[in-house]
């Protein structure tokens, strides 16, 4: 086995073996046929209906679900790049749920507030959504770095004073849409203008928008930084040996420091693309747990920013197209559990390629004689 | 005012018991060098299992089958970090994931998405003599895991400090090496301490589902557990300190929820959010003030392997 393959080989036979798990589960409690026919409605609901547009059906049976899969791959990608880039420098951000709020909130004001022309209005709204994660995350990172205090607990304590803020108080209130007419239910703050869109990329037929190709622009960015610049480089030698690098003067608190900066500019990304991609506003809440979900991707794809995004497609794929379970009435969440299994059985790794080698131990042991 | 003073007591105690519980499960893995990211997947899972017990059998043990639940999630955490040294963070993350997303699965699957059916609540005990005296008597008219949450505490503090066992599940934290050169079995240490803060993780949400609540729902625990682990923190990982921190958090909780319905006028001066926000700022300034260098179990999150020094 290669140094690459190694690498790899772990998370994509974790996701196979939970794929696998999750079909024996709903093989169990229903039966094989569901599971299997269950399996390729979630295929087809996230990479498109190939077989029913072959034969001639819509290309909206194929674009849609390509879009849906893309959007959220987005999502996951970004706030996947958050957590893996912390990682590099051994720090573990749970806090991308909180910068991604703020990072949302920032992005809905900004889009909706000033007038600009799109050119301009969609960078600046992003530019102000990654700012304002920067900034929320670093607080962790200027506690760890100034009073040694452990950025797990500060970042967890940031997610709930951010949702309690922002959820619990300023798009309820200060910043809430004032109703207009009869619209009094209104909640959230107010539509983003239309120059502020992140615009559609197959038309209206899909809900797949821009906010795809810049996720991956920032992967292959994220990747370029770490592996073909200086400060990248010093920032994976202080995630690597903190003593060794202050040791070859690397300023070891710029580089942490940044890294935990640029992590949550990444998921405050993530938040922009939410709020000027898909939802057009700040909502009620975030719904979704997006920056836990980005601990999975980060963990899936080996701390490796090309890592995450490839696992960020798959999870995508396989979320957009849980929903089309339901068909067979089988459970939605089904997705989410596949996701827990593969990081379960990529934290359970050494299990079972201790198993594979012991194996191959024993087959090496009864062809020795024979020769 | 001493009635609002009364309530708000009352209702931190009803609160309080779960994140007691989850925070001592914790600090006891982590005081034996085991994070323990995984408290809240415990706790979720010991909800769940409490409550479809109670279904079928008497309360008071369906809360032993949540805690064997914790404990057995708990389990897996301690073969994959304890027996096959993987990363700590990584095993209890991914519990949780599988405990939100199996819960959720379950639950549905099993009773649809309003949760479980209502089951008997564990009975509330009035203590005679302290009902009718103010203040104290917030103290009466809990389930018994409030008069456990009480006592456990001052007990867990007795075992860490006082015992051989707790002297031992110290030094398997801080220096392992040290402890196997007595002859000692470090995984056996480890091993213990896992599986009991999965027994309390389970408890603290048993509690949930059969005293705060009567039936498992949806959102059970809602991040109690990531709570219960700062508290741990910021009770600098003993169990007096865990404890203070608990009711802290608890106190802040039923302040926030009190307030909304007894003073109605505060919250027009200040927004509900910003009370609900205020713990975990309070909780951040603490920590910056005294920082935390110096106070986690030294070798907490290395896994122990004999050959290395």
């Amino acid at each position: 086995m290669g140094e690459r393959t190694r690498q790899v080989l772990p998370s994509v036979l974790s996701v196979l073996l939970a794929l696998a798990v999750c079909w024996l589960t709903i093989a169990l409690t229903r039966d094989a046929d569901t599971a299997t026919k269950a399996y390729l409605q979630m295929l087809w609901g996230g990479v498109g209906n190939w077989p029913a547009y072959l034969e001639g059906g819509n290309a909206n049976s194929v674009l849609r679900p390509l879009g849906e899969a893309a959007m959220k791959a987005a999502l996951l990608t970004l706030t996947g790049l958050s957590v893996a880039v912390a990682f590099k420098v051994g720090l573990f951000n749970i806090g991308a749920q909180g910068q991604m709020i703020w990072g949302a909130l920032a992005a809905a004001l900004v889009g909706a507030h000033v007038s600009l022309p799109a050119v301009l209005h969609v960078p600046l709204a992003l530019l102000a959504a990654a700012m304002a994660g920067a900034v929320w995350s670093s607080i962790a990172g200027i506690l760890k770095l100034k009073r040694g205090v452990h950025e797990v607990i500060s970042t967890i304590m940031l997610n709930w004073v951010a949702v309690s803020l922002v959820d619990n108080w300023l798009v309820i209130g200060p910043l809430r849409a004032v109703a207009q007419g009869h619209q009094s239910s209104i909640t959230g703050t107010p539509e983003i203008l239309s120059t502020a869109q992140l615009p559609r990329l197959l038309g209206d037929s899909s809900r797949l928008n821009l906010g795809f190709p810049l996720a991956l622009v920032a992967a292959l960015a994220v990747w370029v930084w770490l592996s073909r610049t200086r400060s990248g480089y010093e920032t994976r030698a202080v995630g690597l040996t903190p003593e060794a690098a202050r040791a070859a003067g690397i300023p070891t608190l710029w580089r942490a420091g940044g890294a935990m900066a640029l992590a949550g500019a990444l998921a405050g990304l993530a938040g922009a693309v939410l709020v000027l991609g898909t939802e057009g506003r700040y909502p009620g809440s975030l719904g979704a747990p997006y920056g836990f979900d980005g601990i999975a991707i980060a963990l899936i794809g080996n701390n490796h920013p090309l890592g995450a995004a490839v696992s960020a497609a798959v999870f995508g794929i396989l979320r957009a197209g849980g929903t089309r379970m339901q068909l067979l009435g089988v459970h939605k969440s089904f997705p989410e559990l596949i996701q827990g299994f593969a990081l379960l059985f990529v934290a359970g790794r050494m299990v079972w390629l201790a198993l594979l080698n012991r194996r191959r131990a024993r087959q090496a042991a009864v062809e020795v004689p024979r020769a | 005012m001493l009635e609002v003073l009364h309530s708000l007591l009352f209702s931190t105690l009803d609160a309080a018991p779960a994140l007691v519980f989850a925070a001592l499960g914790a600090m006891l893995s982590e005081r034996a060098g085991v994070v323990s990211v995984g408290v809240e997947g415990m706790m979720r899972m010991g909800a769940f299992c409490a409550a479809v017990a109670a279904l079928a059998i008497p309360t008071p043990l369906a809360v032993l089958v949540g805690m064997a639940a914790g404990a057995g999630l708990a389990a897996v955490h301690g073969f994959l970090s304890i027996r096959w040294r993987s990363d700590q963070v990584v095993s209890g993350m991914a519990l949780n994931l599988v405990a939100m997303a199996g819960g959720t699965f379950l639950l549905e699957s099993l009773f649809g998405p309003n949760g479980t059916p209502a089951i008997t609540q564990l009975s509330r005990w009035d203590l005679p003599g302290l009902a009718g005296v103010p203040l104290l008597g917030a103290l009466s008219g809990h389930a018994a895991p409030t008069y456990l949450a009480l006592t456990l505490p001052f007990l867990f503090h007795l075992l860490l400090s006082r015992t051989p066992l707790g002297l031992r599940l110290r030094a398997v934290g801080d220096k392992p090496h040290a402890v196997a050169t007595l002859g000692l079995s470090v995984s056996g240490l480890r091993w213990a301490a896992v599986l009991g803060g999965g027994l309390m993780a389970g408890l603290g949400g048993a509690v949930l589902s059969t005293a705060v609540l009567d039936r498992f729902e949806q959102h059970t625990p809602a991040g109690l557990g990531f709570m219960a682990l700062a508290a741990m923190v910021f009770g600098r990982w003993t169990p007096l300190g865990a404890f203070a921190a608990a009711l802290f958090f608890a106190f802040g909780n039923a302040l926030r929820i009190g307030l909304a319905s007894s003073a109605p006028w505060l919250l027009e001066l200040v927004p509900q959010g910003f009370l609900l926000a205020l713990p975990y700022l309070l909780t951040l300034l603490v920590l910056a003030l005294q920082g935390q260098r110096g106070h986690a179990p030294a070798a907490l999150g290395t896994p122990y392997e004999q050959e290395s020094r």
